[in-house]
């Protein structure tokens, strides 16, 4: 292999553009390395079939170390810089070359990422380690090896430092995701489940794909930095990219945008979310709530400058946004499983977080995503513990009064936590990220961009009312309950629900503590001239995406004076909603209370009234069946696609082979009858036939010059 | 080492298993083929040639004088890797075929040595007749193969196979005869078959009408091996009808036959044809992709899906390959060696499963993670490897295949193409549609409450894989892993001869440039600025 050696040691080293004269601290590799070392190592639990919690505790050991590493990489952060690991897809020709380097590129937007990825999987690890502990010795080994597949794919998609890498987390993640919705892979449910969000998200890693060979066709690189002195030799300006007649920078954002909204579970690519619900409740807590699903924001937030290349490109942003946050909170009113109306959630809450993308609001975005990562995670392990305590029940009106039930008393307060925050309750870290959003749809100069802020607000009365449509339904009122149907041999009569114990207790605490604290961030002091919003303003504003920053001095501003502020009724924007969200949240619990709490009868009969009346019926009818957006899609692409498939076989089948095929080969065989006797089946006389053939043809070779000239005069009627 | 080395000993390997008992002859055939693995290995160790434009391993011997006829043997790095891959597979299948082949056994083997023999002179021949003879022997094992080892309808599927690919490759035939004989009409030294002299004389001295020609009757002999659209109906039949070890070479190497033929025929021998055949072969291709994908979904027989799994999958190959840039062409390369590693593994699998149930029909058989969950983890990498997750092999090769489609316009810089954008975007549908049926099949026969023929006969084989089929899977996982953690390690070594392989291009596709188009040169920063009067002029 000397040779072969050789060519590694003569790979050419691109020279990478120090951004930094420091040096690199190269043991942040290992934040990368600890979940595919615990992988490993769950691999080895696995093929010895070890019986124990052991694969939880490596995990969670190594995750642990991951967080460690990326506070310290966090404390000792001066400014972007690239850490290469090894050297992964290098192309050279004469002429040029595609590099696609394994480093990692390190900058604030990257640590505000990651901290929350390590923090919060750490966390949902130890309580996995007591949720899934029916599961030891059979299917827990698999499960955290999962979770360390996940982490892994979520590092690199999060610390790559160019596309490809992010790609390769991108689809990792998604098969992570596979792997763990599809768990429970004896259920058709699950296993339909993990292949539907493992396909729906190709079609956005389609669009991905494809802007990568248009982002490298245009810029030369697909390295950030590369990325970004490029656009910076061309000032920004959109029209001096001429590559392929000047459209590919107009096309490359929209192709972002399918895969962020196909990751993130925007429409018209959400399908696959509330289906992940599927899989285990700490993988919808961490993956379909928490971390993954915020990766499509990280993408966008990644290449703001990409986005601000096309005028339209952000404003579609904000109203995919907009209308996927309304659309997913009216299916969530409706729903009665307590964990679906989370997903739903969740897809609304991204919804906000596109808002904020698309109105120049990054930092309300990544706030949001900072918030809602602790808010939202916490709603669904508290959404987990009742599963595991009640045998998988998970229907609201099954479920009553947990809150005067012995030992569920943690669970209802951290959950009513969760809920507060994502109502948006004044002075929770809910309602300081989403009006942070909200503000500046009535800031920022845009297309409807008011008229989405009202809708928005709407939505968030929405949210109010679901959220604790909720938590009064089974934390308040009278002490009832029903076991699901997961009962492990338990006798339904007899069924006594096991409250959570100490690690999933601890969790809980943690995280909601997490949830409480994540509002003070807004009130830490601005370090840099200007800014204003806090912490989370100042790890955005050193990052790309720092045009979306308050007070920042935005590069190149595509929507207007940034200055100019709008107003809402006269007021600031800013002060405004801190008064209209709390008003629109009071009014969402307000109805929330007495639907649900003092007249849950009300309730009820008020959907039989809607369900009653013609005019109205379709209204309830078609929230609960979530809009007939899974029956419309199956109705116009997979069921067509499907009998087009039917077709294709058939044609191969039949035309293709059977006609043409088939047809022309029959023409040799009527000819061949004359030659029967050669023809009779045996296998020595085709090697006969072979022999003589190739006789023929050493013939047919040495009389050639014959035979052409023949042909040429006769065929073409010239002599040579 | 004389690479006859490598073409004698399976040959002599053949002749021992005759001569021996049948008891013996796997063990031989084992022996020999790992003999001729080592002994490539070795040669590839000591090759010279990787990353340059050279050919190594040289070896000339005359043969028929008066004819121009040698036995000449060489190979550049893409020939090197190929050979590679066969020698690899090879004793993956003798070891494969242990439990399955139990009667005719010497033969069997016998069979497959020949067939290495054949396989290996075709990418090492650098005399064109030498090169036709190996193509068309391979054919034959191969039709014993599937006409003896076969499923129940073997006997027409043999014949299919062996007819079709024969008929294709006659046209072949004629269009190296006629290059030889204008080459020995202007040359001063009579007949000449050698590979090297009739691509010179080829590309300068034929017309663009005479290259087309060529390039259809070349065509007509590797498009059918390829197989692309419209003429692959050999290939289900025959991997379906073909056992597990014929499966695996017809889908691992007889394949990369049809691609190795363009890649060492068509591509040097006729470039002014190819450029302006190249749109309507991407598209093609481009239909393959599709098309079959979407039968791959509406199949039941698991066999079948993968077969035409393999059309849709060499669709990304073709267009590698007719994109006419160093990025696209070495896609297409390492698509050859990739798809026959995930693709090859595959075929082990199922003929894994066939071997304990009996049957390949996805609605008798179902949810075996339960029952084989060491089979069901390799079922799910090698798919994922064929779905093109990045971090595995196929992601390597299909995504510089679509991106060098991509790329492939008019005013690419240095290496401008006649494809573009356009092609790349709709055959990246692909990539979703893989996606689709692949997991739908895994979703039916790994996942879901277990479900068992009633029959389940597992003869001497235990419940989940043995320690042997384990070890035929894990060499190809870790290659993989391998290629698609460190690709460049082979990208850099066929760049040279890539790059030989196009060298003639940028000038031609320049010259049949529209004229109104503006040559762009934005690819890469530091590419010169094609100029376009000094092309014309």
């Amino acid at each position: 292999m000397i040779s072969i050696m050789q060519s590694i040691v003569a790979t050419p080293v691109v020279p990478i553009d120090q951004l930094l004269d420091q040096v690199a601290p190269s043991w942040a590799q290992f934040i990368l390395w600890m979940p595919l070392i615990s992988l490993a190592l769950c691999g080895l639990c696995g093929a010895f079939k070890v019986k124990s919690k052991a694969p939880a505790v490596i995990t969670i050991v190594s995750l642990a170390t991951s967080f460690v590493l990326t506070l310290m990489l966090y404390i000792g952060y001066e400014g972007a810089q690239i850490i290469p690991i090894f050297d992964w897809i290098q192309i050279h020709w004469s002429g040029g070359s595609f590099i696609a380097n394994f480093a990692l590129y390190i900058d604030s937007l990257t640590l505000l990422w990651m901290l929350f990825v390590t923090g919060l999987g750490t966390l949902i690890a130890i309580y996995a380690s007591e949720y899934m502990e029916h599961d030891v010795g059979k299917g827990y080994t698999r499960f955290f090896a999962g979770v360390s597949v996940f982490l892994f794919a979520m590092s690199c998609l999060v610390m790559g430092d160019n596309l490809l890498m992010l790609y390769l987390g991108w689809e990792g993640v998604g098969f992570a995701s596979y792997w763990l919705i599809g768990y429970f892979y004896q259920r058709p449910a699950a296993v339909a489940a993990a292949k539907k969000a493992f396909i729906v998200n190709r079609i956005g890693d389609l669009g991905l794909a494809l802007a990568i060979y248009l982002i490298w066709a245009t810029f030369g690189t697909i390295q950030y930095d590369g990325i970004a002195t490029a656009l910076a030799a061309h000032h920004g300006d959109a029209e001096t990219f001429t590559t392929f007649g000047g459209w590919t920078v107009h096309a490359i954002p929209y192709l972002l945008m399918l895969a962020a909204f196909g990751k993130s579970a925007q429409l018209p690519l959400y399908v696959w979310l509330p289906d992940a619900m599927e899989g285990p409740t700490p993988v919808s807590a961490l993956i379909h709530a928490a971390t993954m699903v915020t990766a499509g924001v990280y993408l966008i937030a990644r290449t703001y400058p990409l986005f601000q290349l096309d005028e339209y490109a952000l404003p579609t942003v904000a109203w995919v946004g907009g209308i996927t946050a309304l659309f997913a909170a009216t299916i969530g009113m409706a729903q009665y499983d307590i964990k679906r109306i989370m997903a739903y959630s969740t897809v609304s809450q991204l919804g906000y977080m596109f808002l904020g993308l698309g109105v120049l609001s990054s930092y309300g975005a990544a706030y949001h995503v900072f918030t809602h990562a602790f808010f939202k995670a916490v709603l669904f392990l508290t959404c987990g513990a009742i599963m595991h305590g009640f045998a998988g029940q998970l229907d609201l009106r099954k479920l009553s009064g947990l809150r005067k039930m012995r030992g569920w008393k943690i669970v209802s307060y951290t959950m009513l936590i969760g809920c507060l925050c994502l109502a948006g309750f004044p002075f929770t870290s809910g309602y300081f990220s989403k009006d942070a959003i909200l503000a500046e749809a009535f800031v920022t100069q845009g297309p409807g961009f008011k008229m989405l802020g009202w809708l928005a607000i709407f939505t968030a009365g929405l949210t109010a009312y679901y959220t604790f449509r909720v938590w009064f339904r089974v934390c308040c009122g009278p002490v009832h309950y029903e076991p699901g149907d997961e009962l492990h041999g338990d006798d339904p009569a007899t069924f006594h629900p096991h409250a959570p114990r100490i690690a999933i207790n601890f969790v809980l605490i943690a995280i909601a503590s997490g949830a409480i604290i994540a509002a003070l961030p807004y009130f830490m002091e601005n370090k840099t001239d200007g800014l204003t919003g806090g912490w989370v303003a100042e790890m955005v504003n050193d990052s790309p995406a720092k045009a979306g920053v308050p007070g920042a001095v935005a590069t190149h501003d595509a929507h207007g004076d940034h200055g100019a502020h709008g107003s809402i009724l006269g007021m600031d924007p800013h002060k405004a909603m801190y008064y209209i969200s709390a008003v629109v949240g009071m009014i969402g619990l307000g109805l929330a209370f007495f639907f649900h709490l003092a007249r849950r009868k009300a309730a009820d009969s008020l959907r039989s009234k809607l369900l009653a009346s013609n005019a109205t019926r379709w209204l309830p009818t078609a929230m609960e069946n979530k809009w007939y957006v899974d029956e419309f899609y199956i109705a116009t692409i997979r069921t067509p696609l499907w009998i087009l498939g039917k077709l294709f076989a058939l044609i191969d089948r039949g035309i293709i082979d059977g006609l043409l095929v088939n047809g022309i080969a029959g023409i040799p065989r009527a000819i061949a009858k004359w030659f029967s006797p050669l023809h009779n089946g045996a296998v020595q006389s085709y090697a006969v036939s072979m022999i003589g053939g190739a006789a023929l043809i050493v013939l047919l070779m040495m009389f050639m010059p014959e035979i052409m000239s023949f042909l040429q005069s006769t065929l073409i009627g010239a002599t040579p | 080492m004389s690479p006859w080395l490598l073409l004698l000993i399976p040959l002599f390997g053949a002749v021992a298993i005759f001569l021996t008992k049948a008891a013996l002859s796997k063990w031989i055939s084992l022996g020999v083929s790992l003999f001729v693995f080592v002994i490539s290995i070795l040669m590839a160790v000591q090759f010279e040639q990787w990353g340059s434009i050279g050919t190594g391993l040289r070896s000339e011997t005359s043969w028929i004088n008066s004819m121009g006829l040698t036995l000449d043997l060489g190979a550049d790095s893409v020939s090197m890797m190929l050979v590679l891959l066969t020698t690899l597979l090879v004793p993956l299948c003798v070891w494969g075929s242990f439990s399955a082949i139990t009667s005719r056994r010497k033969e069997y083997y016998a069979w497959l040595l020949i067939l290495e023999t054949a396989m290996l002179g075709v990418f090492l021949a650098q005399d064109l007749i030498l090169f036709y003879v190996s193509f068309e022997l391979t054919l034959v094992p191969m039709f014993f193969l599937i006409a003896i080892y076969g499923g129940k309808n073997r006997a027409h599927a043999s014949v299919k196979f062996f007819i079709y690919t024969f008929t294709g490759s006659l046209f072949t035939l004629a269009g190296f005869v006629y290059v030889a004989w204008q080459h020995s009409q202007t040359g001063a030294g009579g007949w000449s078959f050698a590979i090297h002299d009739l691509t010179i004389f080829a590309s300068t001295q034929l017309s663009s009408t005479e290259q087309g020609w060529i390039l259809l009757a070349l065509l007509a002999g590797f498009a059918v091996k390829i197989p692309v659209f419209p003429v692959h109906t050999w290939l289900p039949l025959a991997h379906t009808e073909a056992p597990t070890a014929g499966s695996v070479i017809l889908a691992g190497v007889l394949l990369k036959l049809g691609t190795f033929g363009v890649y060492r025929f068509v591509l040097p021998m006729v470039p002014e044809a190819v450029v302006a055949w190249a749109p309507l072969i991407a598209i093609l291709g481009i239909i393959g992709i599709l098309y079959a994908a979407l039968i791959c979904w509406v199949q039941d027989d698991v066999k079948k899906l993968i077969a035409y799994s393999s059309v849709s999958h060499l669709g990304f190959c073709v267009l590698g390959l007719v994109a006419l840039n160093p990025i696209g062409l070495e896609g297409a390369v390492l698509y050859m060696i990739n798809h026959g590693l995930s693709t090859g593994a595959l075929f082990f699998l199922i003929g894994m499963m066939y071997e304990r149930y009996h049957t390949r029909d996805m609605n008798m058989v179902g949810g075996l993670a339960k029952s084989m969950p060491v089979w069901s983890c390799f079922m799910v990498f090698f798919v994922l490897a064929s779905v093109g997750l990045p971090g595995l092999n196929g992601f390597v090769s299909e995504f510089m295949c679509l991106l060098g489609t991509f790329v492939s316009t008019a005013d690419a810089g240095q290496w401008p193409g006649v494809l573009g954008p356009k092609y790349a975007a709709v055959a990246a549908l692909g990539m979703v549609l893989a996606a689709m049926y692949l997991l739908i099949m895994v979703g039916k026969i790994v996942f879901g409450s277990l479900k068992e023929p009633d029959t389940t006969d597992r003869g001497s084989l235990p419940v989940d894989l043995s320690i042997r089929e384990i070890g035929i899977l894990a060499p190809l996982a870790a290659l993989c892993i391998w290629i698609g953690v460190q690709p460049t390690i082979l990208t850099d070594a066929m760049r040279g001869s890539v790059e030989k392989v196009l060298s003639p291009y940028p000038e031609l596709v320049e010259k049949y440039r529209p004229e109104n188009t503006t040559p762009i040169p934005v690819i890469t920063p530091d590419s010169p600025t094609p100029d376009k009067e000094d092309q014309h002029g």
